[in-house]
């Protein structure tokens, strides 16, 4: 996920959890009108904490589709009210990816391990976070291909499943069956054997100070 | 070394892989014969005799089997295909419908669990498949994630109770087509309760103000949904049969 990368990273765990709090209380605040309070309070804080790239991103994607939403809405219920909550509900969800989606995958692998979570579920959400660039290597590979053939369009269901669908997931059975011979040639194993972390992550003030400086933001709207 | 020795030896192998590294011990092509065929047996009780085998056999009796690696990276995969195809569940979430969102998502939320399903015949499978694609979508829409893996083991249970196991196509398809469908009632739960909390003069109309005060559109939503996942499944179960008897997906 270097999408949204920053220098100093969260730790995995405290940025999962601020950004599910972010959601959540986002989404259940969004009808008020002082809602805006939490979310710029959770701007500043980003900002403040390093993450003013992905707060350019997510404003962009903000204002483009929520802009969008929000119109529809106040056409189709007639008031300003319905778009604003549009809007609201939209800085909740992107907001809320911040945080989550400048953790690098390798990051959230190792605070996973960390706590000992087990070894499917790590190695699983390692190659499933990971895996989406091969993905579209693989999808444009397999198009190509239909190109070079003269297969012909996609929108043809017959040619979508035989042309493009079959190839595509013999390609991913292929590249697992690689990719566990891989995984296992590094020594990896299921079984539970004594392991090292390499470069641990650790809570520091710095996180703590982050999930309050959220909290408080949450505290502004329900207090004033 | 004597046959009889070597075939005794054999004998007290638990694996095949030992069986197999005292094969290669042998030094003439009968016992190499021989011993192939003990294999072989060996094998055949190891498997049974430890429910927890490792492998990615299809027609085990026993419910529950421990994932090997190569199980973990192809269900991983497949999460990370359905992910890829979700990638509009931000957008639609807004839409005031419902339903709509299972009805986008469907298809290939139910093509590619089949396509795991069918390879990793294993209990649990649609579980991790779940899991997996869920660690993302904790980030976008938390009560999502909570839905598809509540749904997953829901679906697995009842696959479990009607077939006991992934033996069969049937099986296979039954979970994959059940899965998305199940997360209709749990939104209609996370509707209602959201607008509770959001705003209590709507409390007990969620639904309604989603449904537009008509409840055939979330009754014919709801059937479109279970179509388009049945279908979903149907494609997925085909294309995994191809690949089984072009040799790609081995027994």
């Amino acid at each position: 996920m270097t999408f949204f990368s920053v220098k100093k990273p969260l730790n995995p765990a405290i940025a999962l959890v601020c950004g599910v709090f972010v959601v959540v209380f986002g989404l259940v605040v969004a009808t008020q009108q002082n809602a805006w309070y939490f979310f710029v309070v959770c701007a500043v804080v980003m900002l403040i904490f390093g993450f003013w790239r992905a707060l350019v991103k997510v404003g962009i994607a903000l204002v483009v589709i929520g802009g969008i939403f929000a119109t529809i809405s106040y056409f189709a219920n007639g008031s300003w009210v319905a778009a604003r909550t549009m809007i609201y509900r939209f800085c909740a969800i992107l907001l809320g990816m911040v945080g989550g989606m400048s953790i690098r995958t390798v990051d959230m692998t190792r605070c996973f391990q960390q706590m000992r979570v087990a070894r499917h579920i790590t190695l699983g959400m390692l190659i499933a976070m990971s895996f989406t660039p091969t993905l579209r290597t693989e999808i444009a590979r397999v198009r190509e291909a239909m190109r070079t053939r003269g297969a012909g369009g996609i929108l043809n269901i017959r040619i979508l499943y035989r042309a493009l669908l079959l190839p595509f997931v013999m390609r991913l059975v292929n590249i697992s069956d690689t990719l566990a011979l891989s995984v296992e040639t590094r020594g990896f194993v299921m079984e539970r054997t004594p392991f090292v972390v390499y470069r641990p992550s650790y809570v520091t003030i710095f996180h703590i100070l982050y999930m309050l400086s959220i909290v408080g933001g949450a505290l502004l709207v329900i207090l004033l | 070394m004597q046959t009889n020795d070597k075939c005794a030896q054999l004998n007290t192998c638990t694996s095949a892989r030992d069986a197999k590294a005292a094969v290669v011990a042998t030094n003439t092509q009968q016992d190499s014969a021989n011993i192939e065929v003990l294999v072989s047996h060996i094998t055949a009780n190891a498997a049974t005799a430890h429910p927890y085998v490792a492998s990615s056999t299809g027609r085990d009796k026993s419910a529950f089997r421990r994932f090997g690696i190569s199980d973990v990276v192809f269900l991983a995969i497949m999460a990370a295909c359905m992910l890829l195809s979700g990638a509009v569940m931000p957008l639609i979430t807004q839409v005031p419908l419902f339903g709509i969102i299972q009805l986008c998502l469907g298809l290939q939320f139910s093509i590619f669990p089949a396509i795991g399903l069918m390879k990793v015949r294993k209990v649990g499978a649609l579980c991790f498949m779940a899991l997996f694609s869920g660690i993302v979508l904790v980030f976008m829409f938390p009560p999502m994630f909570v839905c598809l893996l509540a749904c997953a083991v829901i679906s697995e249970l009842f696959t479990i109770v009607l077939f006991r196991n992934y033996g069969k196509n049937i099986a296979c398809a039954f979970a994959s087509a059940l899965y998305m469908p199940l997360t209709l009632p749990f939104l209609y739960v996370w509707i209602r309760f959201f607008y509770t909390v959001e705003d209590k003069a709507q409390a007990g109309q969620a639904v309604n103000a989603y449904v537009g005060g008509d409840v055939w559109i979330a009754i014919g939503m709801s059937v479109a949904v279970l179509a388009v996942c049945v279908l979903g499944a149907t494609i997925g179960v085909k294309i995994a049969k191809e690949l089984k008897k072009a040799g790609v997906i081995k027994k």
